[in-house]
């Protein structure tokens, strides 16, 4: 490889890119006049407003129905608000109030407390849907507040008591943390949001034009004709979002650093003390470059798989919505950085983010998401590099995926596009149908009637229409003996993995009782282990087969195995809609996925199926057996040094499984 | 100009090929064979079989879809191929490409440019890809818009340019690095008769400097106008390889279509084919 030649290419295409206005106005331009127009216009604005709806004032009506010495300090009290009014009219009091000819209403009742004592009650009438609403109850309970002490007071002075008593308990708030730590607490919640957000648009942006788009303009042939390697090409286009992208990051941090700057010393709040945290800004920096180039090689291999510049923008969609959920992490609260975490991308660098924001990072942390990404990035520019040496990826055509083909030819019905579309739809069908069953009074028969019903029967009705051939299409054959003797022994360990993984994910993301409740709810219903087998084992055991591993398997074949694999477990993963158990369901999809296509039998993706969710429901149903307790400590979390050996058992079954099912490979190659 | 300048003979006689000495383009058995969605494998080349030589402008002959596109992206690697083997100036496709690359101007019709480039900055580019020094760079540059008549908007965005200007910028990428072989697909689809006419004085250049040219098309006159030799080539295999002096001979046709019209129907019996299809 010529690095030369690489750099060749990374220096025209950022020729090209800055030679375009629009890309040239978004990513330098833009940024460096909207910050300042954010921060000083709208904080200008905004000073502005609240004073100008403080002069307008409200009209509050009064009426004290007690009329006694102390009632009346309450209402002097009010009176002092500024540009309180009351209203012209002091009668039909509640008709003005719902005529919006006054904007709030206070009523003074003297009453007898359960303690037997004569107190007041006052009840307040505002709208805290509106701006004024909200600013009339913030400045009469400034008011009561004031009131309150002082009728307390005379009350106690009554008694002859003295009214210090009312200062007997003093509380002091020590704040240790500095003006620095406060402001970058602020800034560790928006920086690093702001910051994956604008490294992943702008790479975005840069990265759909230079592969998508060199076809789309019918360039890509040129350059692959001409004396420069793929992987050349490659890294000169990589290079150019890596670059693209960071330029895109320090120019925003620039301005948004120099706005802040200005708004400080202009809005006269005391900066004393107060210092924009430069030097976290610098390791910021450093954390962003592993994670921008793990981008611009997922975005470069997107790019490269697309045909038009249109189709890479839709691709890129989904990874960017998923990216800026992620990056959110920072503004969720009492979720900090730990190791397990640290390997997560995004989330890892959002949370380190906000620990050096406030100067409480661990070395080991910054270390592992630095690595963990590298690896990372390492896999997708390998994978951009095998796509860019693939003719079928490079000069892909359009299928005839339409209707009228599908009728013509039934192949063709199973393209990945159709496997999404079926897939988005019994999403929806599952939220929404499916919350709809389960929200009667029988939770167990409604999960019976949701899985017959929205899982099983929608792909068997399909069949039927098309006169496909059922066996065939989901692979309905049992697999050999020895394939299926193994099953159990990897099935089983497969579940015990899953469970150990679910446990060290819950002691980061504790499960809330509420679920644990709804859980167990489930499981009361009926006492018969038997039952719960059959409804929370085996029925879906069969029923999320025939959907995923049987139907939508068969969507994404054509574009290779393991992509269908992948995908498949991907959506086995998303259907259960929880986010933390997406790693768990997707690893345990990809399991069941590898089964199928090896063993080319859905049976075998339906035992390992209802035997690991009848593994959960067993140690459910007898927590207190001898066996749960031993397989499981005193906690009720399984040992941790059982993972060794399980995990052996787990890969030995496997390869064996792997040999038993050589043959079946081969011959399917034929 | 490099010592391939020797041959400068621009008749289209029908002379052996042992006359033209080694063979430029050399093509063996080559197989490409796609996968089916459907299943199964489509072969767009089929066993093709052919040879170029020093000075010589050959043509590949076919309807769409007869594998020519294919055939000229195997020789120029962009594809691999699925069987067979082929050489340029005796360097194999396959396990020397970057070498085969080096020794091949490709140019097609229907070929994108970067809009965004000045004209220069664009040959400049390739250039460099092809490993050329910035100083004979510029003076091919120098050469070439001599030749072309370039002068006046080398200096200009390839966004402004016409369609003709944009088609000599490509002729000047296409041959910017020397190449001894030049492969043309369909160089003048798409393009307008004053802008093919270019195409077609260029091509003719290249035969006059020695160069081995390969060209596609589905254009009877184009065929007749231009080459030294026809390949006929249908649904992937090689129906005829000869001058257009044999071919008119051994079929007793003499209009090009009326030859062509032949052969496919000797390939395929049963199929009607008439020459209003192309």
């Amino acid at each position: 490889m010529s690095f030369k030649k690489a750099l060749t290419v990374y220096r025209k295409e950022l020729l090209e890119l800055f030679r375009d206005r629009r890309t040239l106005f978004t990513t330098i331009i833009l940024p460096l006049i909207l910050y300042p127009l954010i921060f000083v216009g709208y904080s200008a604005l905004m000073t502005r407003q609240t004073g100008v709806l403080e002069q307008k004032g409200a009209i509050i009506a009064v009426v004290d129905s007690a009329d006694d010495a102390s009632s009346r300090i309450i209402v002097s009290h009010l009176d002092k608000i500024d540009h309180f009014k009351p209203p012209e009219i002091k009668d039909q009091i509640q008709q003005q109030y719902d005529d919006k000819f006054i904007d709030g209403i206070v009523t003074i009742r003297d009453t007898t407390l359960t303690s037997g004592i004569n107190g007041y009650q006052i009840s307040v009438q505002f709208d805290r849907a509106t701006d004024k609403g909200r600013m009339i109850i913030d400045k009469l309970r400034r008011a009561f507040a004031s009131a309150e002490k002082e009728v307390l007071s005379g009350m106690l002075q009554e008694r002859g008591v003295s009214d210090k008593l009312l200062d007997a308990m003093i509380v002091k708030e020590i704040d240790t943390s500095t003006r620095q730590k406060k402001m970058g607490m602020v800034l560790g919640m928006i920086l690093p949001y702001l910051m994956i957000v604008l490294l992943v648009t702008s790479a975005a942006v840069v990265a759909a034009d230079l592969v998508a788009g060199e076809k789309e303009r019918k360039t890509l042939e040129t350059l692959l004709v001409s004396a420069v390697a793929r992987n050349e090409i490659v890294l000169g286009k990589y290079l150019t979002i890596i670059t693209f992208a960071f330029l895109n990051v320090v120019i925003n941090l620039f301005s948004l650093f120099f706005s802040m700057k200005y708004m400080l010393s202009m809005s006269g709040i005391q900066t004393e003390g107060v210092k924009i945290p430069l030097e976290g800004f610098g390791i910021l920096l450093l954390a962003m470059i592993p994670l921008a180039t793990l981008f611009a090689a997922i975005l470069l291999s997107i790019s490269t798989f697309s045909r038009h510049m249109k189709e890479a923008r839709s691709y890129e969609q989904p990874l960017l919505m998923v990216t800026i959920m992620l990056a959110m992490i920072s503004f969720f609260p009492a979720i900090e950085m730990n190791k397990l975490l640290a390997l997560v991308p995004v989330i890892n660098i959002s949370l380190l983010f906000k620990a050096v924001m406030i100067n409480e990072y661990q070395l080991s942390h910054l270390l592992l998401t630095i690595g963990s990404t590298v690896v990372y990035d390492i896999l997708a520019i390998w994978m951009t590099i095998r796509l860019f040496n693939s003719e079928g990826v490079l000069f892909r055509v359009d299928d005839d995926t339409s209707i009228k083909n599908i009728r013509k030819e039934k192949r063709s019905l199973f393209n990945p596009f159709y496997g999404l579309v079926y897939f988005t739809l019994s999403l929806l069908v599952w939220f929404y149908l499916g919350m709809l069953l389960q929200s009667g009074k029988d939770k167990l028969e409604g999960l019976v009637q949701s899985q017959l019903l929205l899982i099983l029967l929608p792909v068997l009705l399909i069949i039927r229409i098309l006169k496909l051939k059922a066996n065939e299409v989901l692979r309905f054959k049992l697999p050999k003996a020895n394939q299926l003797l193994l099953l159990p022994f990897i099935a089983i360990p497969a579940m015990l993995i899953v469970a150990y993984l679910m446990q060290s994910i819950n002691m980061v993301f504790p499960i809330s009782q509420k679920y644990i409740e709804s859980m167990q709810a489930l499981m009361n219903i009926s006492a018969n282990p038997w039952i719960l087998l059959l409804t929370l084992a085996l029925l879906p055991g069969i029923c999320e087969e025939v959907l995923f591993r049987g139907w939508l398997m068969r969507f994404y074949e054509s574009s290779g195995k393991v992509i269908a694999v992948v995908c498949t477990a991907l959506f086995f993963a998303v259907f259960h809609l929880d986010p933390v158990r997406l790693l768990p369901t997707f690893l345990l999809g990809l399991l069941l996925g590898y089964l199928t296509i090896r063993s080319g039998s859905i049976i075998s993706s339906m035992i390992s199926h209802t035997i690991n969710n009848g593994f959960a429901v067993l140690v459910a149903s007898f927590e207190g057996a001898w066996i749960i307790r031993s397989l499981f400590g005193a906690s009720g979390q399984i040992h941790h040094w059982m993972m060794p050996p399980v995990v052996l058992i787990f890969i030995i079954a496997l390869l064996m499984f792997h040999k038993a099912t050589a043959n079946k490979e081969l011959k399917c190659v034929e | 100009m490099t010592g391939i300048a020797r041959m400068t003979s621009s008749s289209t006689d029908s002379r052996s090929v042992d006359e033209y000495g080694e063979a430029m383009i050399s093509v063996k058995n080559l197989v490409k064979e796609f996968s089916q969605r459907q299943g199964g494998k489509f072969r767009a080349v089929d066993e093709v079989s052919f040879q170029a030589y020093r000075g010589e402008i050959v043509c590949l002959l076919g309807v769409n879809g007869a594998g020519k596109t294919t055939t000229m992206r195997l020789l120029s690697t962009v594809f691999k191929p699925s069987g067979g083997s082929a050489e340029i100036c005796g360097y194999d496709i396959h396990r020397e490409a970057q070498k085969v690359r080096e020794n091949l101007g490709f140019l097609s019709g229907d070929t994108g440019l970067y809009n965004r480039l000045r004209a220069r900055e664009f040959i400049r580019y390739f250039g460099r890809l092809y490993g050329t020094e910035d100083a004979v760079i510029t003076r091919r540059i120098r050469e070439m818009a001599d030749l072309l008549d370039m002068h006046e908007f080398l200096d200009r965005k390839i966004e402004f340019l016409s369609s003709g200007m944009k088609q000599k910028v490509s002729i000047a990428r296409s041959i910017i690095h020397d190449p001894p072989v030049m492969i043309f697909d369909e160089p003048t689809s798409g393009l307008d008769i004053l802008t093919s006419r270019n195409i077609v004085a260029f091509i003719r250049d290249c035969k006059k400097r020695g160069k081995c040219v390969l060209f596609s098309t589905h254009i009877m006159r184009e065929a007749e106008r231009l080459a030294d030799r026809i390949v006929l080539i249908h649904k992937g295999k090689v129906l005829a390889d000869d001058t257009l002096e044999n071919l008119r001979l051994n079929t007793g046709q003499t209009d090009l279509d009326d030859i062509f019209v032949y052969f496919v129907n000797r390939f395929t019996d049963d199929m009607e084919v008439t020459a209003d299809e192309f």
